[in-house]
């Protein structure tokens, strides 16, 4: 799909984009937005988009689930922005909204939010123990593209925790408060998860290299 | 300390603050320090997925769309005149006419007749009575499946969602137009059915415009 940041039409193009482009027209854009003026939000959703958007794709794996929570992590905040009193940044305010949409929406599905108790993780999905024996000198040679791709086959639980964590950035206290889990499981989950990365992107490589 | 306890404590000195033990160990065993050294590379790589992807633009179509239905677009945008919808410059090309002419008919003019006290308040396109409405559905499917065949040449990825958004909006048309039928005299429920005739021509506007680009 080709990248479009602005609305289609010619005398709005200059507006929505001047909004864009200051840091402090963001205020505007929200006090805007609470009067109803279309413009206003959709320059903020065109400032958040992308966030949003990767947040969904890396913790569903599936670009039409990704794109229909994007929408309704939107819709709610702008039901809500008549509430924001800006005590905190509107970013982490939406990203909050948009993590607990994805998190309702896998717990609807009854798919695992984090796995609580470690014996119920299959043995596929656990990272095989490996007593350091192998080296793999990744740092410095992992790309997106494989990282992406290794991070979609994670189990939805290790995928949670990874992608809160060290994609997103929220801290171990964060995420047990959002997920209902305790900062160790957190903390377990995430090394757990990897570890599991490790041995993709190693399976990986040695794929690649047996290639002709 | 051996390589099997210094794995079982990894996940909380992973943050870099270790004991003198741990840091012992990893000096001296160099599986372990590759282990160490490889999750912290996934780790830091992993920033950087933050905000690479970007939405089809049918996500903002459909969220735009949800907020004019529920009134919480309440501004026209900059530009665009209160009720009558004008054309970009761009759209002055030969092939849009028929396009333009469809989404005037199926717009209309909003008249309002008030049968009490004879204001002129009609909910329907031009010239249509309120007992012609019914008839309104033919030409509007045919209007919708021209509008649609032309998003389909010059853009056929976002076809689909037209669709989907006549789809709702005819609908919310149909709604409107029940309640007026059942309330000739509510004027509210006129108002509601001027306002789904302009969500139905602000699709069009939007189908097209977009279409375009």
């Amino acid at each position: 799909m080709p990248h479009q940041t602005e609305c289609g039409r010619k005398g709005d193009l200059t507006d929505a984009r001047k909004l864009k482009s200051d840091k402090l027209s963001e205020a505007d854009a929200i006090e805007r937005a609470k009067l109803g003026d279309p413009l206003a939000f959709e320059a903020l959703y065109d400032l958040h988009k992308r966030r949003v958007y990767s947040l969904c794709l890396r913790m569903t794996a599936n670009t039409a689930a990704a794109e229909d929570l994007t929408q309704e992590a939107f819709l709610q905040l702008f039901r809500k922005i008549g509430t924001f009193r800006g005590e905190s940044a509107f970013s982490t305010w939406l990203h909050r909204m948009a993590v607990n949409v994805v998190l309702m929406q896998l717990r609807k599905k009854n798919l695992p939010v984090v796995p609580i108790d470690e014996s119920l993780e299959t043995e596929e999905d656990a990272p095989k123990k490996e007593l350091g024996g192998l080296d793999l000198n990744l740092a410095g040679s992992i790309d997106r593209l494989q990282l992406r791709r290794v991070i979609e086959a994670l189990p939805p639980g290790y995928r949670t925790i990874f992608v809160l964590h060290d994609v997103e950035g929220y801290e171990h206290n964060e995420i047990a408060d959002m997920v209902g889990c305790s900062i160790g499981n957190s903390k377990s989950q995430l090394h757990k998860a990897r570890m599991k990365l490790r041995e993709l992107l190693k399976t990986s490589r040695a794929e690649k290299a047996a290639k002709p | 300390m051996t390589c099997t306890e210094f794995e079982q404590v990894l996940p909380d000195i992973t943050g870099g603050d270790r004991e003198f033990e741990q840091e012992q160990h990893l000096r001296s065993c160099s599986a372990c320090r590759s282990l160490v050294s490889d999750l912290k590379a996934i780790s830091q790589q992993a920033r950087s997925l933050q905000a690479c992807e970007e939405p089809s633009p049918r996500v903002w179509n459909s969220i735009e769309i949800a907020l004019r239905q529920e009134g919480l677009i309440r501004q026209p945008s900059r530009g665009e005149p209160a009720k009558v919808h004008s054309f970009p410059s761009r759209w002055r090309s030969a092939w849009l006419l028929p396009v333009a002419a469809i989404l005037l008919v199926t717009a209309g003019i909003v008249q309002y007749k008030h049968a009490a006290n004879q204001n002129v308040v009609q909910v329907a396109p031009a010239a249509a009575s309120r007992t012609q409405l019914a008839s309104l559905p033919t030409e509007e499917t045919m209007a919708d499946q021209q509008l649609l065949q032309s998003v389909a040449q010059r853009a056929p990825a976002m076809r689909d969602v037209y669709e989907a958004n006549l789809r709702d909006v005819n609908s919310y048309i149909r709604d409107a137009q029940e309640s007026v039928k059942n309330n000739p005299n509510d004027e509210e429920a006129q108002q509601s059915l001027a306002y789904a005739y302009e969500q139905r021509a602000m699709v069009y506007e939007m189908a097209v415009d977009r279409s375009l680009e």
